[in-house]
């Protein structure tokens, strides 16, 4: 039986300066000894969203104090640390590289491994660290950058079942949020105000909906929701949460139906499952309408919703260092010290492109 | 003291292991990459390190251009540094890429203003005495400016704005180098005599270029009220 692995995690890809310190045990479960994050909140509120240069310079002034608080936490040093895990993309290059350049320099100067994970990866590892579950499972993935669907089956072994072909989700929510006028960030803003509002009173589309393929869309969604408030201009407390009820009205029923081809999938593609796992990470997942849905649909469809707590949901550290440990107990290659950013980084490569190919390939 | 070097602040990927004590370069390395310091930085520093037949754990410190410069390269620079630093135990310093543009001609017997092209009409300049104490902060400057500065301080020029300046000036012969790029020897000497008391921040002298959105907003009754 392997030893135990203790991976110092650096999470940078976005507007959270992280870094976390988990062990990986021989028997395959795990521990978070520490796991700081430090949000860069408001720095980015004045301008409605994440500016990626604000974001850059903010990670480059904190991230080593950032590692030094994790580490001291844990109670433990880099000397009893096994290997360093730093997030390489998908995410804002500038911050990348800040994360990446800072788990290369400590990897050179302790002569330790360092793994250079994929963002996506470790939200889709999480559930095997908080859950322990081993089956192959499905991931549903909503956050300000990503909506998608897939099959994790195993480390390193992704199928994408779905993803958007325009906005994510919480962007989607951002995004009304703006519109309306509320504080950034939008998304538990949206869900404060709906709780009070009318869902039925502004008639707006479930995009997608019946179509086979189990993509998502938002983009028609949040024009919708502008259209229906530009009519109504100016609005009133009441049209704001009633435009707020309408909008997440419109997205659980969407995730319902869509999700529903997706189990439906799932069900028939893994027949000897007998109670299938739906895990939702990412930091829309933290919306309780939309939990309530998922839960009354795996109910439906004879699966667990399996939800990690918030502060493992949205961007942390820690899911880093568990995808580094989970690589490196499977005996996987560590990165060489001329691994590159990448701001563009699909968890299955395989997976046709829906959305964004540029120079850069595929975005999600 | 040996001190490593590092600058990634423009076209350059530089390493240096320098020995302050008796000012011999131990290990220097240095590719002129254009871009792409993320990939390269590790291996142009192994490479100094093999030439300079040390282990990383023997320096003392280490010493990297914050600017300013381009601003992913600098923090490529910037996170290495701090990086190396946290993990050695050793203190990290920043040396500014304008001291080290006026370090490569000290000691000189006037005083230097180094420039470098910051585009948009505009120039990264500061004024140092002939015996490279700083006489201005670094600041971002037009042209016209910068010209005013050096008449002020009857400075020589040197740097890649040096020639948008002399010109300016109609005295070609007060530019005495058009260097867009910092010696690392020169980075290394600089970080050597500094005080180690806070670690290494990046020196932009440009804001992030990013203004509070307001155009998204549809009218709200109470804002009407108010």
């Amino acid at each position: 039986m392997p030893n135990s692995i203790l991976v110092l995690g650096i999470e940078t890809s976005c507007d959270e300066t992280a870094a976390s310190l988990v062990r990986r045990n021989p028997d395959g479960s795990g521990n978070i000894l520490s796991n700081v994050v430090l949000s860069q909140l408001d720095e980015h509120a004045p301008f409605g969203g994440v500016v990626p240069e604000i974001a850059a310079r903010a990670h480059v002034e904190a991230l080593d104090g950032i590692i030094s608080q994790a580490l001291a936490r844990a109670e433990t040093t880099l000397d009893d640390v096994d290997a360093i895990a730093a997030t390489s993309g998908p995410g804002l290059i500038g911050g990348l590289i800040v994360g990446l350049m800072t788990g290369k320099a400590i990897a050179a100067a302790t002569g330790k491994p360092l793994y250079a994970v994929n963002h996506l990866e470790g939200h889709a590892l999480t559930a095997r660290l908080t859950d322990g579950i081993r089956d192959p499972y499905l991931l549903l993935l909503v956050s300000g950058g990503h909506t998608q669907l897939l099959v994790v089956a195993g480390v390193g072994d992704y199928r994408r079942l779905a993803t958007t072909i325009d906005d994510a989700l919480g962007e989607a929510f951002d995004k009304t949020a703006k519109l309306l006028g509320l504080p950034y960030p939008g998304g538990p803003e949206v869900e404060r105000r709906a709780a009070s509002g009318d869902p039925l009173r502004f008639d707006l589309p479930r995009p997608m909906h019946g179509e086979e393929r189990l993509d998502f869309s938002f983009s028609g969604l949040k024009t919708a929701v502008r259209q229906q408030a530009a009519k109504h201009a100016p609005l009133s407390e009441e049209d704001v949460a009633d435009l707020c009820a309408s909008f997440q009205k419109a997205v659980t029923d969407t995730l319902e139906e869509r999700l529903s081809r997706g189990l439906t999938r799932f069900r028939a593609d893994f027949p000897e499952i007998d109670t299938p796992a739906l895990v939702v990470a990412g930091g829309v997942a933290a919306n309780r309408a939309i939990r309530t849905a998922l839960a009354s649909l795996t109910n439906r469809h004879g699966f667990r919703l399996i939800a990690a707590p918030i502060e493992l949901c949205t961007d942390n550290a820690a899911m880093i260092a568990w995808a580094g440990a989970e690589r490196m107990a499977l005996g996987l290659l560590a990165d060489t010290a001329d691994v590159a950013p990448r701001s563009r980084w699909p968890l299955d490569e395989s997976a046709e492109v829906r959305i964004g190919s540029g120079r850069r390939g595929a975005k999600a | 003291m040996i001190i490593l070097a590092l600058d990634s602040s423009a076209g350059l990927c530089a390493a240096a292991f320098y020995d302050a004590s008796d000012g011999t370069a131990l290990g220097r390395v240095v590719e002129d990459i254009g871009r792409g310091h993320a990939e390269r930085m590790m291996a142009v520093i192994e490479a100094a390190r093999l030439e300079a037949g040390i282990a990383l754990k023997e320096i003392d410190r280490i010493a990297v251009t914050v600017g300013p410069g381009s601003f992913t390269g600098i923090r490529v620079g910037v996170a290495t540094a701090r990086g190396l630093a946290l993990a050695l135990g050793r203190p990290s310093v920043g040396v500014t890429t304008l001291e080290a543009l006026a370090a490569s001609v000290a000691p000189a017997d006037v005083s230097v203003m180094a420039i470098l092209d910051a585009r948009r009409d505009e120039v990264f300049a500061q004024v140092f005495a002939a015996d490279g104490t700083p006489l201005t902060d670094p600041a971002a400057l037009s042209v016209a400016e910068a010209a005013d500065l050096a008449i002020r301080h009857d400075a020589r020029l040197i740097g890649s704005g040096s020639p948008l300046v002399a010109s300016l000036l109609g005295q070609p012969e007060r530019a005495i180098s058009e260097a867009g790029t910092v010696e690392i020897l020169d980075v290394a000497r600089v970080g050597a005599g500094k005080t180690a008391s806070a670690p290494p921040a990046p020196l932009y002298l440009r804001s992030p270029d990013a203004k509070p959105q307001e155009a998204y907003l549809l009218a709200r009754q109470e804002r009407l009220a108010q």
